[in-house]
């Protein structure tokens, strides 16, 4: 296995974040070449932190590339701090305009790890009611970190409502905000996973803390409810924490299920991992906006590598279910799709 | 005009900082000056009781009964100097004649390597590269679809631009 660490970036990132989002975090073993190797990954993906929290009790604690790892922790602790103050402003806002919002992923995903430092969060995610969405939009659609949502994940099939009910309100600073209920955050978190091709191993670890944070009374109905394949994928993201960052899924309902992933999805995880930095996923890989090939169509080709979607993304986007069957099908289907629209659109603009 | 504080009394700023205290370290945001610092453990107890009322002599005894250690004042001087240095007291301190000029590398040397590990250490936290874990676009990008987008908007796609 440790030989085929530093050939693998994904194992290598596999074996630093196991359990990293648990209090007391199982040891990892790690050479200072390893450790050098990894770091840049950690760092570049939003996962220093974390991987701090695994070496803090070793004896790699005071080696350099550890080091830089607890830079990260310290920076994001505090900025995390600072986003708190944000939040609640933004939050008090939208509450004295009677504006119903919820809080998604970001904040609500590092609530869920022992210490809010360990998650690194950017942007606020705000889902609004569909109706409220341009009243929001004035009020807060030019706050810089601000991401307004009409409703909730776009890979869900829920609607506002049914899902509002179930909000719950949590405590941030001195003030309160509100969040989706636990089946309902884990959900959103495991479809957000596989809609983005799984290329983060943080949001792994999300789904993990909050799988493994879940109260006794945890509703796995709820967590499973609706569209059967919604919940099939739901499945899968969980059985990818456990096969990847080593989530405790035995003796649960979605045991058996999240046991069984088809055969090509965690060696897709890791080839993804193999780059797990945002400037190498789409749409910021792209050479150029579509529109540039329309005067230029044989940088098309060129580019065409870098819009192939990853088998992943390909079978939400084409709504397919993750089985053993080959993906090259999807990932056709997903280019000619988008192709469909690109060119329907650019006929639409030239004929005004 | 510039405050003056008793040189043996100093006091901690409280105003424009976000204080975020770890198990082993205390982190403080200058709001101010947009500064991330980090106090190692000696330096956030010497800060600790920066209150106005106790004096350098009181702070190293109470900071020796902390750590266990005999604590020389000249130790809770260079804290002071670096806390002041970062604007983390109110007003100006000025050490003693007889503590001036003692740096953090002469106390070291002075004071053994058993006793140089609960030495103050006050640090800049520097920003690592790519450490947030946004999965869209910000308002302004180039954006093909609106799942791209932060937002969930992309007016003009497949060549639009996030709002």
């Amino acid at each position: 296995m440790r030989e085929t660490f530093l050939h693998s970036y994904g194992l290598l990132l596999s074996a630093t974040l196991a359990g990293a989002w648990r209090h007391a975090p199982p040891p990892v073993e790690l050479s200072e070449k390893e450790l050098t190797t990894v770091a840049p990954l950690l760092t570049g993906s939003g996962a220093a932190a974390l991987g701090w929290w695994k070496l803090r009790r070793t004896d790699r604690r005071a080696s350099p590339s550890a080091r830089q790892l607890q830079h990260a922790y310290r920076f994001n602790t505090l900025q995390a701090a600072l986003r708190e103050r944000e939040i609640e402003r933004v939050f008090a806002l939208l509450s004295d305009a009677r504006i119903d919002a919820v809080l998604v992923k970001g904040w609500a995903a590092a609530r869920l790890y022992p210490e809010q430092g360990l998650r690194p969060f950017g942007d606020m995610d705000v889902c609004v009611r569909p109706a409220q969405f341009a009243s929001a939009s004035r009020l807060v659609g030019a706050e810089r970190r601000v991401d307004l949502h009409a409703g909730f994940e776009k890979s869900d099939e829920r609607g506002f409502d049914e899902t509002f009910e179930r909000t719950e309100t949590v405590e941030i600073g001195a003030s309160r905000v509100r969040v989706l209920c636990a089946e309902d955050h884990l959900r959103l978190l495991s479809l957000h996973l596989l809609r983005h091709g799984a290329w983060r191993p943080l949001w792994l670890c999300d789904v993990a803390a909050a799988f493994e944070n879940r109260a006794r009374n945890f509703d796995w109905t709820r967590l499973l409810a609706g569209d059967r394949r919604r919940a099939s994928w739901v499945v899968c993201a969980l059985g990818l924490a456990h096969a990847l960052v080593g989530m405790r899924v035995e003796d649960t309902p979605v045991a058996h299920e999240a046991l069984r992933l088809p055969r090509w999805l965690v060696p897709e995880v890791l080839k993804q991992w193999q780059t797990p930095f945002p400037a190498r996923q789409a749409p910021m890989r792209h050479r150029a906006p579509m529109r540039k090939y329309l005067r230029h169509p044989s940088g098309v080709f060129k580019d065409l590598r870098n819009r192939w979607p990853n088998p992943i993304e390909a079978t939400v986007l084409m709504n397919a279910s993750f089985n053993e069957l080959p993906r090259l099908p999807f990932q056709l289907a997903n280019c000619f799709a988008r192709t469909a629209r690109f060119i329907s659109a650019a006929g639409a603009q030239t004929k005004l | 005009m510039e405050q003056r504080i008793r040189n043996d009394r100093p006091r901690a700023r409280a105003g424009g900082l976000v204080v975020r205290e770890l198990p082993e370290e205390v982190l403080v945001y200058d709001l101010e000056r947009h500064r991330a610092i980090c106090l190692n453990h000696t330096a956030a107890l010497v800060w600790k009781h920066c209150d106005g009322e106790t004096s350098v002599a009181e702070i190293s005894r109470r900071l020796g009964a902390h750590l266990r250690l005999p604590v020389a004042e000249d130790v809770v001087w260079l804290a002071l100097d670096q806390l002041a240095r970062d604007h983390l007291l109110e007003g100006k301190i000025a050490r003693p004649a007889a503590f001036s000029g003692i740096s953090r590398r002469e106390l070291m040397r002075r004071l053994g390597v058993a006793a140089a590990v609960a030495l103050p250490l006050v640090t800049s936290v520097v920003a690592p590269t790519a450490a947030e874990a946004a999965s869209c676009l910000p308002t302004g990008a180039a954006c093909t679809a609106p799942a791209e987008c932060c937002s969930g908007l992309c007016p003009g796609s497949p060549n639009g631009t996030c709002v």
